[in-house]
């Protein structure tokens, strides 16, 4: 096959899992979702002579990059609006009060947004687009033994943040793992 | 148990099986897209194609024999029969030493910096030492050599090799096929070449050398803000993983980490490769602490320690084991 074949066979393929991997990380701006998702393929199609065999990771890289230098033009546009003090999503940290009073899917956000950028990244690959260590580490650009690093260190301190927002699970996991000695 | 996967999994906010995006044909806004790419060839003439694959520079050879030399240079003794495997542990603190604070080798590297030199370089030698966990394995240190250089038409290349310099010639562990293994001291792991790239981003953008400028710089470089002292370390670490820093990059980093919060000066050290260093410490209170060791004369970062202060017996790690240590070189 033919590179555009190839290209072609992969746009197919991935346009949706590309789709939902911009949508997880747009937080529920879908009417956004299209726009990216459109520039991470007109990139990856620049550089599909660089195609892998799996291209997905790698598309997911890419995609990475593009939601970033997206993010970079709200970046600017957010500071502006924080100074103004009224942007609902600007306070979206406050709003949410505890595990008690949210569904569980709230708190582990909650959870996961007091996590460094990279850690967070390193965990949804892993949880929501269910990468294994080697995908993780191509969509990351790393080597496989930094990504099992940071994967390592991502976990622990999600775990420290869930323990912080719901000790009643972590007193129910301790107990578990107690049983388990 | 219910683990913090298991708990972010059932948080996924689009489930690939979920009433938007999920998998099936493609709608006819993405089919049109798709058209519009294989009949307008003009998207596809940016970039140079076929850069790929077999290309080899001629650095990339000059390369290994610069490890090899560097290895040979940067240690002492001779090949032995036995492996460098064993876990090395944390920087010590020299006895005999003075704290210096962190402000005062702000200062002094931005004296260092008065004249210009060294100048910015982008690329990155680092050597290090990384710790492999496994829920089944006990935990082995990996120990690597990665050189990283930019060609003035974009191009780079990337050389990594398997060695240890505090044990030159014994073999070196590796897990770069999935499974750790031993190989030969300097065995080439991997060597790679990437077609001409572009970026105004962070961090592959050039850093600035203010501040001010240089902590924007970290914070886009991290996709996210920097809220803590070890985040500012992060970063710091990305940022030398992408570019050798010149003298005036050095100082405005060194005033950042100043600034940081809770960095404590602990006194001089030698570091693996055998320079002398002042030691700065931060413990972020979730199990790890963190060493900073800066050039007591230019405040340039010479490296980065981790090590677990609590044990993890789930992957058979003990307070005390390094769990990454970097050590950036020109």
């Amino acid at each position: 096959m033919s590179d555009d074949e190839i290209f072609a066979a992969a746009y197919r393929e991935h346009y949706w899992a590309v789709s939902r991997y911009v949508a997880r990380r747009l937080d529920g701006r879908t009417s956004e979702v299209e726009e990216v998702v459109a520039e991470v393929f007109t990139v990856a199609w620049r550089r599909r002579a660089d195609l892998p065999a799996s291209p997905l990771p790698w598309l997911y890289g890419v995609a990475r990059n593009c939601l970033a230098n997206a993010v970079r033009g709200q970046g600017r546009r957010r500071r502006l609006v924080d100074r103004l003090g009224n942007d609902h999503t600007a306070h979206r940290r406050h709003v949410v009060s505890g595990p008690g009073t949210e569904t569980p899917g709230d708190w582990v956000h909650e959870a996961l947004a007091r996590l460094a950028p990279g850690d967070q990244e390193v965990l949804r690959l892993t949880a929501w687009e269910e990468l294994g260590i080697d995908e993780v580490a191509v969509a990351l650009g790393c080597g496989r033994r930094a990504a099992t690093m940071r994967l390592h260190r991502a976990r622990r301190r999600l775990r420290a943040e869930i323990d912080r927002l719901c000790p009643a699970l972590a007193d129910a996991n301790a107990s578990k793992d107690h049983g388990h000695d | 148990m219910t683990d913090e996967l298991d708990l972010l999994r059932r948080a996924n906010p689009v489930p690939d099986d979920g009433p938007r995006f999920g998998d099936g044909p493609l709608d006819h806004r993405a089919e049109h897209r798709l058209g519009r790419l294989l009949d307008d060839r003009s998207t596809g003439r940016r970039i140079p194609l076929r850069l790929g694959g077999r290309f080899r520079p001629a650095w990339a050879l000059a390369a290994v024999a610069a490890v090899a030399a560097l290895t040979s240079v940067l240690l002492l003794g001779g090949p032995a029969a036995t492996p460098a495997i064993a876990a090395p542990r944390p920087l010590a603190v020299l006895a005999d030493s003075t704290p210096v604070p962190l402000d005062r080798l702000a200062e002094r590297a931005a004296t260092a910096a008065a004249d210009g030199a060294p100048a910015l370089r982008k690329g990155t030698h680092v050597q290090s030492w990384s710790l492999g966990m496994s829920d089944t394995e006990p935990p082995v240190t990996l120990p690597e050599e990665r050189i990283v250089r930019w060609t003035a038409d974009g191009r780079h290349t990337e050389l990594v090799v398997a060695t240890d310099p505090r044990h030159p010639g014994r073999p070196v562990l590796t897990d770069e096929d999935g499974e750790p293994r031993l190989v030969d001291d300097g065995q080439v792991i991997s060597r790679r070449a990437f077609p001409p790239s572009w970026s105004d981003a962070p961090p592959a953008a050039r850093p600035p050398h203010d501040t001010g400028r240089l902590r924007a710089y970290l914070t886009e470089a991290v996709h996210g803000e920097i809220r803590t002292t070890p985040e500012l370390l992060a970063a710091t670490a990305q940022l030398l993983d992408h570019w050798t820093l010149g003298a005036r990059e050095s100082a405005a980093l060194a005033r950042l980490l100043a600034d940081a919060e809770g960095l404590r000066p602990v006194g001089g050290v030698t570091d693996r490769l055998g320079r002398p260093g002042q030691a700065y410490v931060y413990d972020d209170g979730s199990g790890v602490r963190h060493m900073l060791i800066l050039d007591p004369s230019t405040g340039a970062v010479l490296g980065l320690e981790e090590t677990f202060t609590t044990d993890q017996p789930e992957y058979g790690v003990r307070a005390g084991d390094v769990m990454q240590y970097s050590a950036w070189m020109r």
